[in-house]
């Protein structure tokens, strides 16, 4: 550049500075209105949306999908994408290193780049429509990062569609303008607004279809216990569920019963001082996600085949300290359901669920002996087991169901003398209470919800 | 009284020559496309701020992270509003870095004499992208966990040196209590003092050539 234009330029400027305002205070007084109106927004978003609770970091999780941060979503569906390319998808740096390097290169060095001292827009035209399409499409492929390149179902059309809008469409139309403005020295500014906003239209209509084509999966909802209250609550619950059958409910038992291939085996008590003062709690770790292959407990840990995750292992830890460990004072635990009134009708959602999981899920589930009879979700326990008619009856004192957890066996009709049912839960007997809940249930006709249970309130 | 102790002070620290050079400056008329850098200072510093809170409860161990978030967000007075504030403040400082740095684009005010200016907001981008990146690891979540696995072995993939990067970024092949001593010293030291000094050059410059105007035909 030189000294000519550079005179010019500065000349320019002095000319508008004349025309313009002062720093103090008029441009301070928008800056401040704005830092102001970031800090407002900012505040909302902390007290209404917050963040969003996370389980703690499991390396031995392998099963968990990784994603980037909000903003290098979009890199992470380039990549994607550029992997369905045959031949040069296979070579991984060209998408990760070499063209995000071109690309932050050449903006690093856009002012020597674009060295021609033309301010404005319709002289630009080139850069403007680059960096248009850039933008769209680096909007696009971070809306559509949620969207798979192949569904479920193996069709590859979502795939090709993203391909279109975020690798073709944009590669094609910045080859067209830059030979427009290369090879033709005459092209119309008129021509890159045209070929611009066809390829930004295009491309937004693509991914929108895609984003409509698309169903999202059913996520499951992981629920993460947040207070302390709701993580020894959790704990109690996974306990009951895994480690009742050998420990018993309250980590009391010192010699196994009912256990296959541990009958009779001698341990020490885990609600003992002896186990809790002398086990930390990344000991205990160890010895739940490993187990004690030798002594029979098997392992638990993700990392070492079993199923639990290390934030459901810590909750188990935190509810086996805050119960037994009487270094720890334990917060105002709730009930586990709400007691009932008289003449009131307990529901599955909100008495029944809570029960099941913490006394009978841990044998009534995939995998373990039970009769077939699963008691995860309100249908399966209405539905399941190889006494499946007999079980639950509506209004019908003798169920099987209703006599097995007040301590009956069933005897097998055909053969007097055997055992068809044993009593339920095997190794102990439930709370009069409780007992108490299922009855009043299948006396009542198994309400689901606590609206359904309501209605058949009778007052006394 | 007052204006006895105006008077002293500024003979000894030149406040009116201050007002004169960065307050009352001439500028051309400006729009509200303007705001966005001085946005992102606002932002940086609210960052600073609530970021030296958190220090005061973090643990950057593998063993302690996660609770000590947990004991911010539950235990402490507030401490759920700071967090909120930092954790919001980081995705919006980056948008608001990005437009801004699109504003710039967009009125070619990056040309003569403005150069430098760029240059140096390129390196504010990078680092305020930096800040991103180390900061997402060190509440020691899941989320947190995973992203900076994959974002550590991107940057593996580099030729030649891939491995190399690898193993500075992560202390060693796979993430450890060393990647988030790391990640945690990038986060809170290494990087902002990089901003920091970034931002000052940056505000130099920029009062030094004055704000540029919007370009019209002329131009
Ligand atoms: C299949 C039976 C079985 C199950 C299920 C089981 N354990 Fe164990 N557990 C054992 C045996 C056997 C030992 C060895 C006891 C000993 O050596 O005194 C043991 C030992 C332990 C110990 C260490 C005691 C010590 O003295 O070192 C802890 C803690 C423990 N179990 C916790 C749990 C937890 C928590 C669960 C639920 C996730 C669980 N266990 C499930 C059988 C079982
Ligand atoms: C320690 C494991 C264990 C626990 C805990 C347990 N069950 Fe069972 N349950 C079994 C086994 C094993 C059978 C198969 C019959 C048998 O062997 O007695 C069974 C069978 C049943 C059956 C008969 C199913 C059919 O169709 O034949 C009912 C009903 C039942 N259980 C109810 C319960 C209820 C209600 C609870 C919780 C309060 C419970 N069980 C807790 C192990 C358990
Ligand atoms: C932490 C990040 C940043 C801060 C705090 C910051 C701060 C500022 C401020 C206060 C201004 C003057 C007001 C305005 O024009 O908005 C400005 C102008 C400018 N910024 Fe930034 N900036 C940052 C990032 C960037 C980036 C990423 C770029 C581009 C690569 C950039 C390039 C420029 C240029 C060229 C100007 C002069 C604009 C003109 O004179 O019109 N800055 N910056």
């Amino acid at each position: 550049m030189n000294d000519e234009t550079k005179k010019k330029i500065n000349e320019r400027y002095e000319q508008e500075l004349n025309k313009g305002e002062r720093f103090w205070p008029d441009s301070i007084f928008k800056d401040v209105v704005v830092s102001l109106g970031i800090f407002l927004l900012l505040v909302l978003l902390a007290t209404f949306v917050g963040v969003a609770p996370e389980p703690k970091a499991d390396p031995s999780d392998t099963s968990y999908i990784p994603r980037p941060e909000w903003y290098f979503l979009f890199l992470f569906k380039f990549l994607a994408l550029y992997g369905q390319i045959p031949l040069l998808g296979k070579i991984e740096w060209l998408a990760t290193v070499l063209i995000p390097g071109i690309a932050l290169g050449a903006l690093t060095l856009l002012p020597f780049i674009e060295k021609n001292p033309a301010r404005y827009y319709a002289k630009r035209a080139l850069s403007i429509s680059i960096m248009t399409i850039l933008v769209v499409g680096i909007i696009l492929l971070t809306l559509m990062s949620e969207v798979p390149t192949v569904s479920e179902d193996g069709s590859k059309l979502l795939g090709i569609l993203q391909a279109a809008a975020g690798l073709a469409i944009p590669g094609l139309a910045m080859i067209v303008l830059f030979i427009a403005s290369f090879a033709f020295k005459r092209t119309t500014t008129r021509f890159f607004i045209w070929t611009t906003s066809l390829a930004s239209v295009s491309m937004i209509l693509i991914s929108g279809m895609v984003l409509a084509l698309h169903v999202p999966p059913q996520v499951e909802e992981t629920e993460v216990a947040v207070t302390l209250v709701d993580q020894i609550v959790a704990g109690q619950d996974l306990y009951s569920i895994h480690c009742v059958e050998c420990h018993g409910d309250d980590g009391s038992v010192d010699v196994i019963e009912g256990v296959e291939g541990l009958e009779g085996e001698k341990i020490t008590p885990i609600n003992s001082t002896d186990v809790l003062y002398t086990i930390t709690d990344s000991a205990m770790y160890e010895v739940i996600a490993y187990g004690r292959p030798n002594a029979g407990m098997i392992p638990f840990g993700k990392a070492y085949g079993g199923d639990l995750s290390r934030s459901e292992i810590d909750t188990m830890i935190t509810f086996m300290r805050y119960s037994w460990d009487d270094r720890f004072e334990s917060p105002a635990i709730p009930e586990l359901f709400p007691p009932l009134a008289e003449g009131e009708v307990p529901s599955y959602d909100v008495h029944i669920q809570p029960i099941v999981k913490r006394y009978c899920i841990s044998c009534h589930r995939a995998g373990k002996e039970n009769n077939n009879y699963l008691m995860d979700t309100y249908e399966e326990i209405l539905t399941t087991g190889d006494n499946a008619a007999k079980n639950i009856i509506a209004g019908d004192e003798n169920s099987y169901f209703l006599q097995v957890i007040q301590e009956h066996e069933i005897m097998n009709p055909e053969k007097p003398d055997e055992v068809l049912i044993g009593v339920m839960p095997p190794t102990r007997s439930l709370k009069p209470n409780i007992i108490d809940v299922f009855m009043r249930w299948i006396m009542n006709g198994m309400p689901q919800t606590a609206v359904d249970a309501a209605a058949l309130f009778t007052a006394p | 009284m007052w204006k006895n102790i105006y008077l002293w002070l500024d003979e000894r620290l030149g406040l009116n020559d201050m007002y004169n050079n960065l307050l009352d400056r001439p500028e051309p008329k400006g729009s509200w496309w303007n705001t966005l850098g001085s946005a992102s200072l606002f932002l940086f510093v609210l960052q600073g701020l609530t970021g030296i809170f958190l220090t005061v409860y973090y643990t950057p161990s593998p063993d302690h992270a996660y609770d000590s978030v947990q004991y911010i967000m539950e235990g402490v007075a507030f401490g759920w509003l700071i967090r909120g504030i930092h954790h919001w403040g980081a995705t919006l400082m980056v948008i608001v870095v990005f437009i801004h740095l699109l504003r710039v684009f967009f009125t070619a005010s990056f040309k003569f004499p403005r150069e430098l200016t760029w240059l140096i907001g390129i390196g504010l981008f990078i680092a305020t992208l930096g800040m991103g990146f180390t900061g997402y690891l060190l509440p020691w979540n899941q989320k947190a966990y995973w992203a900076t696995t994959v974002g550590t072995q991107i940057a593996g993939s580099v030729p030649f040196i891939g491995e190399l990067i690898l193993k500075s970024l992560r202390g060693g092949p796979d993430l450890s209590a060393l990647t988030l001593q790391r990640f945690f010293s990038a986060h809170i030291w290494i990087i902002p003092a990089i901003l920091a000094a970034l931002i000052g050059v940056h505000l130099y410059l920029i009062i030094k050539h004055g704000e540029s105007h919007f370009p019209t035909k002329e131009d």
